[in-house]
C-alpha cells in the first residue's frame, strides 16, 4: 500500500479516538468510534487472503452492531432524559444497552467470542493496533458512564471476562488467539475496579497496553505466530526470547514485573470495598491465565527444542534496524513495579 | 412468449411471468439461471428439481431425538475433559515435540467410514470407483474404472473422474471440527499406485460463500510397480483452485483450520486404476523454510 494511504488510515485512527476523547455529546463520540472502525478496516484487509477478509468482515459486523446499539441507547436516553451529554446518562435501560454495546466493542465477556477469530486473521502489527489503540475510545466512554451503572453488572462483566478468557486461552497454540484472550482477561480486571476507582482502571489499561505492545513487537521481530515457532526462535535472538519470558510472566501478573501492579492494586481496592468473593474468584481466574503464560515461557526458552543445526545461533541475521519502541516497551513492562506508589498517587489525583 | 392481458393486470401474474422467463430453460439458450443455481444447491444435470417442502425432507422420530441428545452431550463432555488435557485432547508437550503425526491410517473396516468415494456416475457418467481394505487390513485400496465418455444429458461436455475424500469430522451439535496442522509443514503419504497421476486436494475452512469451492491442490505422481512410494509434499507447494480453475490471486494454505483431504484422478486415460494407501501423515521438515512456492504477481505495479 502506498505510504500516503498508510498515513491517511493511521491519521484517521488517531483522529477518531481523539474525537471520542474530546466529546461531551454522544453523537460526536459515536462519530469518533465509527471513524476508528472504518479506518482500521483497510489495514486489516490489506493482505489479500480469505482469512484477512474474514477477519475484516467479522470485525465490521461486530463493531457496526455495537455502535448501532450504542446510538440506540443514546437516542433512548436523549428521548427520555432530554439530555445528549455523555455524563448525564441516567436511564437504566439506556445505560444497560450502552454498557452492552461498549462491552461488545471492547471484547468483554460474554461478548468476546469475535476477538480471537478476528485476531487470528490479522498480521501482528494490525493485531497490536486492535488490542491496544482500539480499546481506548470505548474505554473512555465506559469510564464516563461507569458511575451511573449498576455495580453488580460491572462486577459480573469483569469476573466473567477474567474467567472465560482464562478458560478460552488454556489450550491455544496460536499466539494471536492467546493475546486476544489475554486482552479480554486484562480488560476484565480493569472493568471490575472501574466503579470504585476509575483512575486505577485507567492505569490497569495503560499497563496492559504497554505489556501487549512489548509482546507483539517481540513476536513480530521473531516472525512467530505459533507456540512451535516460538520454541525454535531462541537461535535467532536469545536476548529477545529471555525478555519474552519475562514479558509473558508480566502479562500473567507475576512479581517483580510491572504486570503485578494491576493484580496487587485491584485486589487491594476490592478488599477495601469488602468485595472478598469477587476478589477471590478473579484471582483464581488469574491463576489459570498465569498457568498458560508460564507454560508458554517454559516452551519458549527454558526447554530447548530440536532444530536442524548444531550451532547455537544463526550466523546470518536479517539486516533489520531495531526500533526504539521495543526496548522502551520491554523496560516499562519489566521494571516499573518500584514506581507503583507514584502511579497509585496519580490515580488518586484522577479520582 | 405470448402473454394474456389478464396475466399482466395483476402483480402476481407479472411476478409469475418474470419467474417463468428466468427459470424455464429455452430451446435456443442453455439454462443460465435456475432456482438451484440462484440458491447454490447442486442439481445433477438432466434430473428434475427437488420440489419437496423443507418439512417433507425431515424425518421426525422421538427415539432418534433421544439418541441425538445422548450422542451430542456425550461429545460435549468429551470436549470439556479433552480441554483439561490439552489442545485437541492431547497434552501440549506431545503437540510441541511431535515431528510426525499420522492423521489417517487404515486398520479396520471402521477406518473406511471416514472416507467418501465418488465418481462421475453422479452426473451420469460411466466411471466406477470402489474402496476396500487392502491385504491384512492395513491399507486401503481405491480401485475402479475410468471412462471419459460424457453423459448424454445435453449439458455435460467433459467427464471421467473419480475421487476419494475424507468426511468432515464433527464436534458436538454438528459443529465442524477443523484440523490444526500449523505445527507441521509437510504432507507425508505412503502409497502404491499404478503409474497414473493423481491430484491431492486439501480444503480449508472458508467464511464466504464465494470461497466455498476453494481447494488447495498438488500433484501426486505414482510410479506403479510393487514397491511402496513415500512422498513428502510441503504445504507451501499447494496452489489455490476454485471449481477446478487455478486462480490468479494465489496465496498459501493456512493450516490452522483444515477440513478434509482428497485424492482425485482425472487423467483422461480410460481404463482400470488402483491406488493403495498405507497412511497419510504430517511431518515437520525444519530445513524447509519456503513460505509459498508461487510468485504472486502485482496486479497494479507501481510506475517508477
Amino acid at each position: 500500500m502506498p505510504a500516503i494511504l498508510y498515513f491517511m488510515f493511521y491519521a484517521s485512527l488517531g483522529l477518531g479516538t481523539s474525537l471520542t476523547f474530546l466529546s461531551s455529546h454522544w453523537l460526536t463520540a459515536w462519530m469518533g468510534l465509527e471513524l476508528t472502525t472504518l479506518a482500521i478496516l483497510p489495514l486489516m484487509a490489506q493482505h489479500h487472503h480469505p482469512r484477512a477478509s474474514e477477519a475484516t468482515t467479522k470485525y465490521l459486523l461486530v463493531q457496526a452492531s455495537a455502535t448501532g446499539m450504542l446510538l440506540f441507547a443514546t437516542i433512548l436516553n436523549g428521548w427520555v432524559e432530554m439530555s445528549w451529554s455523555i455524563n448525564e446518562m441516567k436511564n437504566p435501560y439506556a445505560l444497560t444497552l450502552a454498557m452492552s454495546a461498549l462491552a461488545l466493542k471492547l471484547g468483554l465477556a460474554p461478548f468476546h467470542l469475535w476477538l480471537p477469530e478476528v485476531m487470528q486473521g490479522l498480521d501482528l502489527l494490525t493485531g497490536l493496533i486492535l488490542s491496544t489503540w482500539q480499546k481506548l475510545a470505548p474505554f473512555a466512554l465506559l469510564m464516563q458512564i461507569s458511575q451511573a451503572m449498576p455495580p453488580t453488572l460491572l462486577t459480573i462483566l469483569g469476573l466473567s471476562s477474567a474467567t472465560l478468557a482464562a478458560w478460552g486461552g488454556l489450550n491455544q497454540t496460536q499466539l494471536r488467539k492467546i493475546m486476544a484472550y489475554s486482552s479480554t482477561a486484562h480488560l476484565g480486571w480493569s472493568v471490575i475496579i472501574l466503579q470504585f476507582s476509575p483512575g486505577l482502571a485507567l492505569m490497569a489499561l495503560g499497563i496492559y497496553i504497554m505489556m501487549t505492545m512489548a509482546a507483539f513487537l517481540t513476536m513480530k521481530d521473531m516472525s512467530s505466530t505459533k507456540i512451535s515457532t516460538f520454541s525454535t526462535s531462541w537461535s535467532k535472538s536469545p536476548e529477545k526470547m529471555v525478555a519474552m519470558i519475562l514479558i509473558l510472566l508480566s502479562l500473567g501478573g507475576l512479581p517483580p514485573m510491572t504486570g503485578f501492579t494491576i493484580k496487587w492494586l485491584v485486589l487491594e481496592e476490592l478488599t477495601k470495598q469488602d468485595m472478598y468473593t469477587p476478589a477471590t474468584l478473579i484471582v483464581m481466574a488469574a491463576l489459570i491465565s498465569l498457568y498458560f503464560y508460564a507454560r508458554l515461557s517454559y516452551f519458549t526458552i527454558i526447554s530447548l527444542f530440536p532444530g536442524t543445526t548444531s550451532i547455537k545461533t544463526y550466523w546470518r541475521q536479517k539486516n533489520i534496524k531495531d526500533k526504539l519502541i521495543l526496548p522502551i516497551a520491554t523496560t516499562a513492562t519489566l521494571f516499573l513495579l518500584p514506581l507503583m506508589p507514584l502511579t497509585l498517587a496519580l490515580t488518586y489525583f484522577y479520582n | 412468449m405470448a402473454v394474456s392481458r389478464v396475466t399482466l393486470q395483476t402483480p402476481a401474474g407479472v411476478c409469475g411471468l418474470f419467474r417463468r422467463q428466468l427459470l424455464q430453460p429455452s430451446l435456443s439458450h442453455p439454462t443460465i439461471l435456475s432456482t438451484r443455481s440462484i440458491y447454490g444447491e447442486y442439481k445433477r444435470p438432466g434430473q428434475p428439481p427437488d420440489k419437496r417442502w423443507p418439512w417433507e425432507k425431515i424425518r421426525f422420530d422421538f427415539s432418534k431425538g433421544v439418541e441425538g441428545i445422548q450422542k451430542h452431550f456425550g461429545l460435549l463432555k468429551d470436549e470439556f475433559v479433552g480441554r483439561l488435557r490439552g489442545p485437541e485432547g492431547r497434552p501440549l508437550l506431545d503437540h510441541m515435540l511431535e515431528q510426525t503425526l499420522v492423521q489417517w491410517e487404515f486398520r479396520g473396516p471402521e477406518s473406511l467410514d471416514q472416507w467418501v468415494v465418488s465418481s462421475d456416475k453422479e452426473i451420469g457418467g460411466q466411471s466406477e470407483a470402489y474402496l476396500k481394505l487392502g491385504k491384512n487390513n492395513t491399507t486401503c485400496m481405491l480401485y475402479g474404472t475410468l471412462c471419459s465418455v460424457p453423459p448424454r444429458d445435453g449439458e455435460t461436455r467433459y467427464s471421467g473422474y473419480c475421487t476419494l475424500r475424507s468426511k468432515q469430522t464433527l464436534l458436538s451439535f454438528d459443529r465442524k471440527r477443523h484440523f490444526d496442522w500449523s505445527t507441521f509443514n509437510t504432507l507425508y503419504i505412503r502409497f502404491r499406485g499404478d503409474g497414473r497421476p493423481w491430484m491431492i486436494n486439501i480444503s480449508a475452512e472458508m467464511y464466504f460463500s464465494h470461497n466455498k469451492n476453494d481447494i488447495y491442490s498438488y500433484f501426486l505422481y505414482t510410479r506403479g510397480g510393487p514397491y511402496w512410494q513415500e512422498v513428502k509434499i510441503p504445504f507451501s507447494k499447494f496452489f489455490l483452485s476454485s471449481r477446478g480453475r487455478i486462480q490468479d490471486d494465489q496465496h498459501c494454505l493456512w493450516l490452522d483450520k483444515v477440513n478434509n483431504i482428497g485424492f482425485t484422478l482425472g487423467d483422461k486415460a480410460d481404463g482400470p486404476f488402483q491406488l493403495e494407501i498405507d497412511f497419510i501423515a504430517l511431518c515437520i521438515d525444519r530445513a524447509h523454510t519456503e513460505e509459498f512456492a508461487y510468485e504472486k504477481f502485482k496486479r497494479n505495479p507501481e510506475v517508477p
